[in-house]
């Protein structure tokens, strides 16, 4: 397994967020990680991530409540779990975050540059830019806007750019289509299964089933913190409680 | 004619101190959300040290100035990990360790040389003259160098991987970590940068003013006006803040009967009326905390 999280627990003060979660991804899949708000999806990105780790960190030194992080999380055969998120970039995994955050003050190249930020190669930079801007013809076009300035799907397009600028092997996706509308979805949800066939692993957080289950290898379903179902699409929709529970469809 | 060539001059020297001054205290509240009360503190301690240097040791100015911009930022860096870095969480008591640190450099200075007024001699003496208005070289080169300076760190802001760790940072710091940028050395950095700005300040403006230890207050005003008119956290304001300032307080010491008894009151008139209109200041950016 390319990414695997061993019996994984998080709590924010005295709230349990994951709870002895146990999950794994392979090279070259596209999984989704469905479920309710607040199942705590984008928690167990974070954790993955280290963002929860990096936090951690930093709430010792303030008032705030402890954050816990047990368990492992184990990424291409390395234990990553008590590595703050900025030292896991260069092992080739990465969060394109919720609600895109683009450094909106900076022109769209610089958020790019930005995100191969720890590649000393200018070459390799080049190449992955040019790839992005294959992706993402319209991020050519705007390379010297302010980012801020541009359209919610533009923006989407920028931080998932942004996030493949990193050269990465196992890409996390929070949420890409959370505020866009219904045609600029779908082109992002395109966008996400060009990047899986480029080769690159994809891990998708995403509130929008129906869309997600056909273009996923495998599925999570993942109710207060925990999972409760796994499977293909096909399988997790057959489960009538499962699919008016927690799918909502 | 005098009188506006006057105001022109005196509009620009003091406007490329406060630049200085404010831009160095807006990179460090940007990045790292630090309100660094005691970065002309630092400014007074260079001050100080290019008197030890010259005066006392007997080197050079030019070797002091080196000297005490080195000196001082290392004494940023280490004030930062001791004392800021631990409670960085914390804005608030962040702020009142730099009201007790700008206090502490304060009382130490006026234990050394007591209350004395001291000066130091000009890098570069003499004057000339235009239309009949005296500028002294000192005055020019300060100008020359703040702009120097300005040109510097707008080029290593836009233009390295440094300034775009930097940039990227003040902006959203998880984000920031999330591409690799270690996201607590640059905010180091950059304390180091902005006290270095800080140091380098004084050290370009000694020779002008009077060495003594309450001197960081005037322009520690001077700068916090600067920074409410230009937008906290924003260069670009503050670089443009600290002009109109400069000019602002020109006019009035060359134009209102008594005027330099009125200097201070100039700034403080100028935030108190920013903080009524526009709060956020002409480039400021009311935050939208994603931290």
């Amino acid at each position: 397994m390319l990414l695997e999280v061993t019996n994984l627990s998080v709590w924010y003060d005295k709230a349990m967020l994951i709870n002895h979660l146990s999950m794994g991804v392979d090279t070259g899949e596209l999984v989704s990680l469905v479920g309710p708000n607040g199942a705590g999806k984008s928690t167990l990105l974070r954790a993955i991530t280290g963002l929860v780790a990096w936090e951690r960190e930093i709430t010792k030194r303030s008032t705030h409540g402890d954050i816990i992080l047990e368990g492992s999380v184990t990424f291409d055969g390395e234990r990553i779990d008590q590595i703050p998120a900025h030292e896991i970039v260069k092992r080739g995994l990465i969060l394109c975050p919720e609600r895109r955050r683009p450094f909106r003050e900076m022109t769209v190249l610089d958020n790019l540059m930005a995100g191969s930020y720890l590649l000393k190669n200018k070459e390799e930079i080049q190449i992955n830019l040019s790839k992005v801007y294959q992706l993402f013809p319209v991020l050519k076009d705007r390379s010297n806007q302010i980012s801020g300035t541009l359209s919610g799907g533009e923006q989407q397009m920028l931080a998932v750019g942004r996030a493949l600028m990193s050269k990465p092997k196992l890409l996390c996706i929070d949420e890409p289509s959370t505020g866009l509308a219904p045609l600029l979805r779908a082109e992002v949800f395109q966008k996400i299964k060009e990047i899986s066939k480029l080769g690159i692993t994809v891990l998708l957080v995403e509130q929008e089933v129906s869309t997600v289950f056909k273009m996923t290898s495998r599925n999570y379903v993942l109710s207060s913190g925990k999972i409760i179902a796994e499977g293909t699409g096909e399988q997790l929709l057959q489960d009538e409680v499962l699919r008016k529970t927690y799918l909502g469809l | 004619m005098n009188l506006v060539l006057n105001i022109i001059i005196s509009g620009l020297i003091s406007g490329s101190v406060f630049a200085l001054l404010a831009i160095g205290f807006s990179l460090i509240f940007g990045v790292a959300r630090i309100v660094n009360i005691a970065h002309t503190a630092f400014y007074m301690v260079a001050a100080y040290c290019i008197y030890i240097v010259t005066h006392q040791m007997g080197f050079h100015p030019i070797w002091a100035m080196i000297a005490a911009i080195v000196l001082v930022t290392l004494l940023g860096i280490i004030c930062y990990k001791i004392f800021i870095n631990p409670i960085r969480e914390h804005e608030g008591a962040v702020l009142i360790a730099t009201i007790a640190l700008a206090m502490a450099f304060q009382e130490i200075m006026a234990l050394i040389f007591t209350g004395t007024y001291l000066s130091v001699p000009s890098l570069v003496k003499g004057y000339f003259l235009i239309l009949g208005v005296k500028v002294f070289y000192q005055q020019l080169l300060t100008f020359l160098v703040a702009m120097l300076i300005m040109a510097v760190l707008w080029v290593l802001l836009t233009k390295t991987k440094l300034g775009l760790a930097i940039r990227s940072t003040a902006q959203d710091r998880e984000v920031a970590n999330l591409m690799g940028i270690n996201e607590s050395q640059v905010a180091m950095m950059t304390m180091g940068a902005s006290v270095g700005l800080a140091a380098l300040t004084g050290a370009v403006v000694v020779p002008l003013t009077i060495l003594e230890p309450h001197m960081w207050m005037h322009p520690l005003i001077m700068m916090m006006a600067v920074v409410v008119l230009g937008g906290l956290g924003s260069l670009k304001g503050s670089f443009l803040g600290a002009y109109i300032l400069g000019f602002a307080e020109a006019l009035v010491v060359f134009l209102a009967p008594m005027g330099a008894f009125l200097k201070g009151s100039v700034a403080l008139s100028i935030m108190i009326l920013v903080l009524l209109i526009r709060p956020e200041g002409l480039f400021g950016v009311s935050f939208e905390e994603e931290r």
